[in-house]
């Protein structure tokens, strides 16, 4: 009973950092900009979330925050549409939603697909609010618990993890995780005042900024992209009748949209992990358990649910390692852990311990974000799809346009945007190849906060089994050892696999020189056994002798 | 085109080979460039020497890259027939690279040259299995110079001619550039130009310094202009 009273002092707390006439207004553009953001292809939260970061550094932490994370949550909500109606999915994170989704539209159920959708993203998002609301109190507990050197090995597992959830890739992506801890050590190292890697040049001396390269990677490669390639003929079905019907599906099906959530959770909670593991998680397990595991991907609303709550569980759950330890486990927490720094708030235990409030408020913001977007969206469908139709190229132009203000409005400086422009070429590149940029600002975070936590918990360890004597410390070097093994014997499995289907698709030529020359060899062993057996002296056959 | 790139394993992506080679060789360069652009400091702890961290990041470029290179999917460069049957060439050439070696390791030291002699071997391997289709890659790569040339001018004329006037003129030179042609995604263009200024400029106040050209305006609409546009 005291932990609900306490639970209702706290909200009661924090809802005096909700009511604001500007964090209302941030709610609202977060997520309704958030849902169309979504809803366009091309633009993904990523984008614009690095476009508008430095927008919001002028803003209070809380409004600015709201918004960003509006634009996170409610993207998916957007990003259904295309997905299910065009079968391209508006945000990379909806890929799993058109396996399900089209073929529900191409039969004729286009709106049962989307309000199936919309109902699952919110109980998605909701779900994984409320757990951690209530879950606050305990990690409230925990934070304090981790030291440097947890926080240092929880860093080193979150790299580890996003290198190796990129299977078949994971060399490169290592390499980009490098690439990125060494994009971060340029400039003056402030613990010795010694230059690194600056080659004498005064405009690195000050380092590469984090948005800089975040901007060109993300927004100012996809506008390259956009504008490289050509526009798509869209064809649209025109929707009837309301949305509310989904929710009563959903009800059918309580224990998928559970478990989906939970595997929401837990995986955002991981830092490094993510939106595609919980997917195809709760995917695997929806479709193992149903009774008609043969209809999964030829639109199964079963699969529909697992996919769609599975990643809007995440964001709630992503923001636990960023505000709790102060380490991002993906892309787009890593952009809003600038805006912490920026306004000299350190997020890590003393944020979970001292300013309960504020962290209460951000998950009531997600709270209200997701009532508000389905509102939005149960109101506004049928509005909203024909931005699925802007031409891609104009798309470009528009994000060329924006990107100016997101690198510009930083430091006013020329040089950043010729940063800002090689790295946007340079993820071109990434992109048409098909490999992973991700690891790059993950690398450049994850890698700042290890060498600062490293060098100060190396100052209290004398031996190396020092490092692990705590028992928080210990349980993240077993995580860290258990994922390397998991990973090699994954690597050695796949390796078996394909050297077994490479020889069993080895065939023998069908020639009819072929032929006569296999059966010249044959016959010639054949004979070589037989002459060999005969001249054998010193180990006859024992059945000869009898 | 496959998302995977090693579905084909006897014919190599467009483009894999030649984006990790370059990547291998500018990380090798890095690798070279330690010694030269970080300090170790005597007595201080090893995990907070200057170096470390740079070190295991261009270590670490260099090691995965390399890895990376070697499990690509790739087709040894088919060398004119003469080439392929001249025992000499291939002494010759291996002695070459034998001789390069020793000789930058008694310049450099066998430590300093060890980049050197890797970047060496790397161009070589290169060489041999680049495939046509890299070379087309790379005219795509090219190609994108052009817009982020867009970008950059843009940038540089915003401090003198003004944030509202070039990004109206831009966003119309871009759109036609691109080729659109009708009156719709012309009007929408100038549109969208000014809802950005308006949103960030004049709403949002982002740090966006007012141009050289607006001190010529009249009295109260110069400020104006310089504060909002």
């Amino acid at each position: 009973m005291d932990l609900i009273f306490d639970f209702l002092a706290q909200v009661q707390a924090s809802s005096n950092y909700l009511a604001r006439w500007d964090v209302v207004l941030a709610l609202l553009v977060g997520s309704v900009g958030g849902v169309i953001i979504g809803a366009i292809p091309g633009v993904g939260p990523a984008v614009a979330i690095a476009i508008l970061l430095p927008a919001t550094f002028s803003m209070d932490p809380i409004v600015g925050l709201t918004v960003l994370l509006g634009i996170y949550g409610s993207s998916m909500y957007g990003g259904s549409i295309p997905a299910i109606l065009i079968n391209t999915p508006g945000t990379a994170v909806n890929a799993l939603t058109t396996y399900d989704g089209f073929p529900m539209t191409t039969r004729g159920e286009a709106r049962r697909a989307l309000s199936l959708a919309y109902s699952s993203s919110f109980f998605g998002g909701v779900f994984s609010v409320m757990c951690l609301i209530f879950f606050a109190p305990v990690l409230a507990k925990v934070a304090p618990m981790f030291g440097s050197r947890e926080i240092f090995l929880a860093a080193l597992l979150g790299i580890i993890l996003v290198v190796t959830a990129h299977r078949k890739h994971t060399l490169i992506a290592a390499a980009m995780a490098c690439f990125g801890i060494w994009l971060n050590t340029i400039g003056l190292h402030s613990a010795s005042y010694s230059k690194r890697y600056t080659f004498d040049q005064s405009w690195l001396s000050g380092g590469v900024n984090l948005i800089v390269v975040v901007l060109g990677l993300f927004a100012l490669s996809q506008a390259f992209t956009l504008l490289h390639g050509d526009d798509e003929k869209v064809r649209l079905t025109k929707l009837k009748g309301s949305f509310f019907q989904g929710f009563r599906e959903l009800a059918r099906h309580p224990r998928i949209a559970g478990v989906s959530g939970g595997f929401g959770v837990i995986m955002g909670m991981i830092p490094g992990v993510g939106e595609f593991t919980a997917q195809f998680m709760s995917y695997t397990y929806a479709q193992k358990s149903s009774k008609r595991p043969e209809d999964f991907g030829h639109g199964s609303s079963e699969g529909l649910i697992a996919a769609e709550t599975a990643n809007n569980a995440v964001p709630a759950a992503a923001m636990v390692p960023l505000l709790a330890l102060g380490i991002p486990g993906e892309a787009l927490t890593a952009m809003m852990l600038s805006v912490f720094y920026v306004h000299n708030v350190i997020p890590g235990p003393q944020l979970f311990q001292n300013e309960m409030d504020f962290v209460v408020a951000l998950y009531l913001a997600l709270l209200i974000l997701n009532v508000l977007v389905v509102i939005f969206l149960l109101v506004a469908t049928n509005q909203l799809i024909k931005v699925v139709k802007i031409p891609n190229r104009f798309l470009g132009v528009c994000i060329l346009i924006l990107s100016f203000v997101g690198v510009y409005s930083l430091r006013n400086s020329f040089t950043d945007c010729i940063l800002a422009a090689g790295f946007g070429i340079f993820g071109f590149i990434m992109k048409r190849m098909q490999l992973p940029v991700v690891p790059i600002v993950l690398g450049m975070v994850l890698g700042g906060i290890m060498e600062v936590k490293l060098r100060s918990a190396m100052a209290r360890v004398k031996t190396p089994l020092d490092f692990i004597d705590r028992p928080i410390a210990a349980i993240l070097f077993t995580m860290i050892i258990l994922v390397l093994i998991l990973h090699f014997r994954r690597v050695w499995l796949d390796h078996t696999e394909r050297k077994t289907d490479e020889w069993q698709t080895s065939h023998a030529s069908t020639s009819f020189a072929a032929i006569l020359s296999r059966r010249r060899t044959f016959i010639l062993t054949e004979r070589g056994k037989k002459v060999r057996g005969k001249r054998k002296t010193f180990s006859r056959r024992l059945t000869d002798r009898r | 085109m496959s998302d995977d790139i090693s579905e084909h394993p006897d014919r190599p992506q467009r483009g894999q080979v030649l984006f990790a080679a370059l990547f291998l060789i500018c990380a090798t360069m890095l690798i070279a460039a330690l010694g030269s652009q970080t300090k170790w400091l005597d007595g201080k702890d090893f995990f907070a020497q200057p170096r470390f961290w740079p070190a295991i990041g261009v270590g670490g470029m260099v090691l995965f890259t390399a890895l990376h290179f070697w499990h690509l999917p790739r087709k040894p460069r088919r060398l004119p027939r003469w080439m392929r049957e001249a025992d000499w060439l291939q002494w010759a050439e291996s002695l070459f690279w034998g001789a390069l070696a020793l000789a930058l390791s008694l310049w450099l030291g066998p430590i300093k040259a060890a980049p050197y002699v890797f970047l060496v071997a790397t161009i070589r391997v290169t060489w041999l299995y680049q495939h046509w289709t890299d070379r087309r890659e790379a005219k795509v790569w090219a190609s994108v110079v052009e817009w982020a040339g867009w970008f950059l001018a843009y940038v540089l004329l915003v401090p003198i001619i003004g944030y509202l006037p070039v990004t109206v003129a831009f966003t119309l030179l871009l759109t036609w550039r691109v080729g659109y042609r009708d009156r719709i995604m012309m009007i929408s263009a100038v549109l969208f130009a000014i809802a950005v200024v308006l949103v960030f400029k004049s709403f949002l106040q982002v740090k966006i310094p007012g141009s050289a050209l607006y001190e010529y305006l009249p009295g109260a609409l110069r400020s104006f202009f310089i504060l909002n546009f």
